[in-house]
């Protein structure tokens, strides 16, 4: 699969560009994404059907916190379009999605693109410095844990491990606070930055960085503990397959044996992991999001649905639901990367 | 499985330390279930003691008391039966919705298939526990509403599994065998298909019910629990403010899901290895 | 001689004193005067959404409002008036022309000069229409006229006692008709990005996350403010607030917002106060309320029978955490001018009582033990109505009602027993305002009964005798009459009993001990704020 080998089918004379988009890579590319877009459609659709059996909307909350008048109300929902039908919102809707119109939000009072865009950066870091970081740390404990299976070390980083995962996730994260911050004063308590301290360049990023050590470490906790075991289980499995046996049995040092060939391939799957955890992150993080008073897309769900913003919360879902499909599209293409058996097709 | 094969499937996983303490916790979970109303008949509801009593500074609360001054042993016991019920509940629907799903989807293939798999598609693209949170706030909170939630959360992960190994098993020759032979499609599934697939759904499943038990109590803590079942996560919900001051009211809970969670997931190891000898090597 | 030694004597002696009180003379001075300089942060949630108080009630936009806008009057302690953007005013003989004359030279912040326009735009076109409190005090206004630049006449058609009570920044700011002239107030950009004549100007507003102001140098009043900047930072989470105000990351919780059980820490931690001055405006009462056109609510001695299995001071210890008094009627026991005991009938805690009056009512007991099944709608706000519903239930139990708690969503919960009406008990937390006809009116007047509206009579009572005493208080001037009035209204509620006033809450402002001055009068952390300080 290289790009630019064109296509024998088409016969010669097949210019580069055309047989880049006939490649298999790009046919690959093609199906992907078409069907990334009926799976958008079912989850924008699914939830804006599944919005309308909430009870109240949004008038009824926002007339909840500022005592509207009945007219009041029902001038509001004439206004947002609430008082139709649902199938016309509906469609109403996906007339705006096709020109990347995702709405107004009344109870932000911003278009729901820009709070989106504004919000995204938070989850972002959020997500990849987590995934980074438990990842790494996981699959080197892993690695470590497998080396000397059955040992000391291998019992204490497994159960280490484990105990991680089951706590549940506020307990880790209001743990921190009270340690890092409360008792050590080492890092600040909330929040994305010292407010109104205006800093920039350096001193920003730095600040940002000490405000974002805790709601990450809260984030990798139970991967991190998913990646160490995953690790161990597939380096336990690879070293007993043939080819490892071979690679022993010709004398390569173990270091090289485990890092290039096994590793390599318990890389699989610990990367199908690392995007379960990019989807899960992407939306999930509302519990440390809340504790951590960072608005990230999490917490802005959350909040749109107890507010009945369904603008708001579509739109999160599909800019999250996008994401989740890119990131499902790299994945394989790193598995093909990861191992040439695999091939592009299916 | 005739009674030999049972225990001798029993005994691979109490060998292995792990595999005793895992089934040694879960056992006490389910017994503390059982024994709540012989141990604490008044029910966990009493607003007997003084509040906020510590564990330890009255012996007839030996727990302590939450912020209204009931009694956390009890809390706890009682509570057991609720996780478990939303634990097994919810994995029981996921896997059976899940290969129900993943072995059509893999034996009929074709348009069914894509159907089907665009559709576990959507479900797993969207986070999970923001799908949770949007089906329990949707509709009002409560057992069934968090049961079904999580259920439908995590059905997809089930298919998916049964799907590829009943596409594993679908092109051996035994199946082609049956279907020459006249067999019902149905049958095949049921007879032939389903039960050597079942090792990776039982692992899997078992995994589910700690997901289940960790969501709801991180649906507790968002506010969304039951107000009218006493399950671990509703005891965190209502110590949530009084966390600095009486931080044991959600401590205890805590340490209750963390050894289950626990015990689950050693316990789904254990299946692992027990169900697949061929891993079994150091 | 002698008279000229004791003469001589008394000064130095006089002098001695004088020098070795010195010292303390200058600490205490020093200790007092006011510094200039520094920030002040503010920790809150919910986050607000408009930053002035005009064109909603909601709390969190009250916390704002008045450091960028300023009122008509701002209120001394007692909540008497003071003057703010008026210097004085004076209300005719027949209460039908209010007169107010403006301060000269105040500036908006973009350097435009207010003038009386400003006034009568924020009077008919924001606060009699889009503010629901403005709606219904502001009801007898039915002009405004502006003599010239500096004058501004109310023209009503019946006389209020209590406009001249309900015009502060925190409750009526007064907008840039310059501004919001020509556009929809509710869509006015400006409303995200405040140009008013208050204390503090704006600098930038991140929804849910902060909003920072700086000092507005030609502030009309001299010298102040003395900070700097004021922040206001949005967190979700309690435990987080309250981690804030200890590393000093925030400096000041107003209104309870820090979990309740925790304010009582910090009352005795060096270095915080907790002061409960400068709630004179935001009497908020726990109530509980019966759906009158249930078949069985309707009968008194079911209601009177729920009311007397509630221990209330067990409320206040362990629901409000000592924040709060028992609640004896409608009125909150802080509005001192008509609250009263006097032969207003109550239903102490009796659980014997209580199952008589149910056997009497009809509900006997029946195999199972349970009388009558209800349920009740806890509002989602807070965790007050939540615990104190789960306890009604408990004690509930008892007496043979099996009570179902019915959590839900804030959505839910507006359109369930505001709009449908579907539910039996509802119980919540609401202002009762710093006058009844302001707050707690809305909860028994009948004509309140809006359907779709909420916190608006949700019992569906009507009273004739009752609405004729609400009615007559919204236009009596005679102090002692007024009086009166109330006292019968609170009495006769008490005993028709279509609600249970549960507490009377008590709120508290937690602060760091650096910061000083935070509370000049009756709407404290609430009002403008330009003579806190930072020591």
């Amino acid at each position: 699969m290289q790009p630019g080998q064109g296509n024998d089918e088409q016969g010669e004379g097949v210019s580069p560009f055309l047989a880049i988009l006939g490649s298999p890579a790009a046919r690959f590319l093609y199906r992907r994404l078409s069907q990334a877009v009926v799976v958008m459609l079912v989850v924008v659709v699914g939830s804006f059907v599944l919005l309308q059996f909430a009870p109240g909307d949004m008038v009824d909350v926002l007339a909840g916190e500022a005592d509207l008048t009945a007219e009041q109300m029902a001038d509001l929902r004439a206004r947002y379009g609430l008082d139709q039908p649902w199938p016309v919102q509906l469609l109403a809707y996906m007339g705006r999605l096709a020109s990347f119109d995702l709405g107004y939000s009344p109870k932000l009072a911003a278009p729901v693109l820009d709070v989106l865009l504004q919000r995204m950066p938070v989850t972002l870091t959020l997500v990849a410095l987590s995934v980074v970081i438990s990842l790494s740390v996981g699959s080197f404990l892993g690695v470590m844990a497998a080396r000397r299976a059955g040992s000391l070390l291998d019992m204490t980083i497994s159960t280490a491990t484990l105990i991680l995962y089951a706590t549940p996730g506020f307990v880790v994260a209001l743990g921190l606070i009270f340690f890092l911050s409360v008792k050590m004063r080492w890092l600040p308590t909330a929040g994305l930055t010292t407010v109104g301290a205006d800093l920039r360049g350096m001193a920003w990023l730095v600040d940002v960085a000490r405000h974002l050590v805790m709601p990450v470490l809260a984030l990798c906790t139970s991967y991190m503990a998913i990646y160490a075991r995953l690790c161990r289980a597939t380096m336990l499995e690879i070293t007993s397959l043939d080819y490892i046996r071979t690679a022993w049995a010709k004398g390569l040092p173990e270091r090289r044996v485990i890092f290039t060939h096994a590793f390599r391939n318990a890389l699989l799957p610990l990367v199908t992991m690392a995007g379960l955890q990019v989807s899960a992150l992407l939306g999930g993080a509302v519990v440390v999001e809340t504790l951590f008073g960072l608005q990230g897309m999490g917490r802005t769900a959350f909040d749109a649905v107890m507010e009945r913003d369904v603008n708001m919360l579509l739109g999160v879902l599909f800019v999250c639901s996008f994401a989740v499909v890119i990131v499902n599209i790299c994945i394989d293409l790193l598995y093909v990367w990861l191992d040439p058996r695999v091939k592009v097709a299916a | 499985m005739t009674v030999r094969r049972s225990s001798l499937f029993l005994g691979r996983i109490l060998r292995r330390p792990s595999g005793a303490l895992a089934a040694a916790i879960l056992l006490a979970v389910f017994l503390m279930a059982i024994l709540a109303s012989v141990i604490a008949p008044q029910g966990p509801w009493v607003l007997g003691g003084d509040v906020r009593l510590w564990p330890g500074q009255n012996p007839a609360f030996p727990l302590g008391t939450d912020n209204f001054g009931r009694d956390l042993l009890a809390g706890v016991l009682y509570g057991a039966r609720v996780s478990l019920m939303v634990g097994i509940g919810a994995a029981s629907i996921a896997a059976s919705v899940g290969v129900v799903v993943g072995a059509v989807a893999g034996y009929y293939g074709g348009v069914l298939d894509d159907i089907l798999m665009r559709l576990t598609d959507a479900v797993q693209t969207i986070p999970s526990f923001l799908a949770a949170i949007a089906i329990v706030g949707v509709v009002e909170p409560s057992l069934t509403s968090i049961i079904a939630a999580v259920a439908i959360v995590e059905w997809p992960m089930i298919a998916r599994l049964v799907r590829s190994e009943v596409l594993k098993i679908k092109g051996q020759d035994f199946v082609a065998a049956c279907r020459i032979g006249g067999t019902s499609d149905l049958s095949i599934i049921f007879r032939q298909v389903l039960p050597n697939c079942m090792s990776p759904v039982i692992v899997a499943t078992s995994l589910i019910v700690g997901t289940a038990i960790l969501t709801e109590a991180g649906l507790a803590f968002l506010g969304l629990g039951d107000p009218n079942a006493m399950s671990w996560g509703t005891i965190i919900g209502s110590g949530r403010s009084t966390i600095r001051s009486a931080w044991y009211i959600v401590a205890v809970p805590s340490f209750a899901i963390l050894f289950t969670v626990l015990a689950l997931n050693l316990m789904s190891d254990a299946l692992n290895d027990a169900l697949n000898p061929r891993l079994n090597q150091s | 001689m002698k008279s000229h030694m004791m003469l001589h004597r008394r000064t130095v002696l006089a002098g001695l004193i004088a020098t070795s009180l010195t010292p303390y003379f200058v600490a205490v001075a020093r200790a007092t005067e006011a510094q200039r300089g520094g920030t002040v942060t503010f920790v809150a949630w919910p986050g607000a959404t408009v930053l002035n108080a005009a064109v909603t009630t909601a709390g969190p936009s009250t916390l704002v409002s008045s450091k960028l806008f300023d009122g008509l009057l701002d209120y001394d302690f007692g909540f008497v008036p003071r003057p703010q953007l008026a210097e004085s005013w004076e209300v005719s003989e027949d209460g039908l022309r209010m007169t107010f004359r403006l301060r000269p030279d105040v500036k908006w912040h973009d350097g435009a000069p207010l003038t009386a326009a400003d006034v009568k735009y924020s009077m008919m076109e924001v606060w009699k229409v889009h503010n629901a409190r403005g709606r219904n005090v502001f009801a007898e206004v039915t002009d405004v006229e502006t003599p010239d630049d500096l004058t501004v006449v109310f023209v009503m058609s019946r006389p209020s006692p209590v406009i001249i009570k309900a015009l502060s920044a925190m409750d009526s700011p007064v907008l840039p008709a310059h501004l919001y002239e020509g556009t929809d107030p509710l869509t006015n950009p400006h409303n995200t990005a405040p140009v008013g004549t208050g204390p503090f100007k704006f600098v930038s507003f991140v929804p849910d996350e902060s909003v920072v102001l700086e000092r507005f140098d030609g502030y009309w009043q001299q010298d102040r403010p003395y900070l700097d900047r004021m922040i206001i930072r949005y967190i979700g989470d309690g435990a987080t607030r309250t981690a804030m105000l200890e590393t000093g990351e925030a400096d000041l919780v107003a209104s309870n917002g820090i979990p309740s059980l925790e304010i009582d820490r910090f009352r005795s931690m060096d270095g915080f106060e907790v002061n409960p001055d400068g709630y004179e405006n935001v009497c908020i009462v726990c109530q509980l309320d019966f759906n009158l056109d249930v078949p069985e609510l309707q009968d008194p001695r079911v209601r009177k029978a729920i009311a007397m299995v509630i221990d209330k001071e067990w409320l206040v210890r362990n629901v409000f955490f000592g924040l709060g008094v028992p609640a004896t009627g409608p009125i909150h026991h802080q509005v001192a001018e008509y609250y009263t005991t006097d032969g207003v009938p109550s239903y102490p805690l009796d659980l014997a009582a209580a199952e008589a009056l149910l056997d009497e009512a009809g509900f006997p007991r029946k195999a199972d033990g349970v009388r009558l099944e209800l349920s009740i709608d806890p509002q989602a706000f807070g965790e007050e109505p939540l615990r104190a519903a789960e306890y009604l239930r408990e004690q509930l139990r008892t007496v043979g009602i099996t009570l179902t708690v019915r959590n839900q969503d804030f959505a839910t919960y507006v359109k369930r027993v505001y709009t449908d009406r579907d539910f039996q008990l509802n119980i919540f937390v609401a202002g009762a305002g710093a006058d009844p006809t302001i707050g707690t009116q809305r909860f028994y007047w009948s004509k309140a009964f809006q359907p779709g509206v909420s916190f608006s009579n949700s019992t569906h009572y009507s009273n004739p005798r009752v609405d004729e005493l609400l009615e007559a208080t919204q236009v009596e001037m005679d102090p002692e009459r007024r009086r009166e009035q109330f006292a019968e209204f609170q009495k006769l509620v008490m005993e028709d009993l279509p609600t249970v006033p549960l507490v009377s809450t008590i709120r508290v402002t937690v602060a760091n001990a650096e910061v000083r001055d935070y509370v000049s009068g009756a709407i404290g952390v609430f009002g403008g704020m330009a003579n806190a300080w930072r020591a």
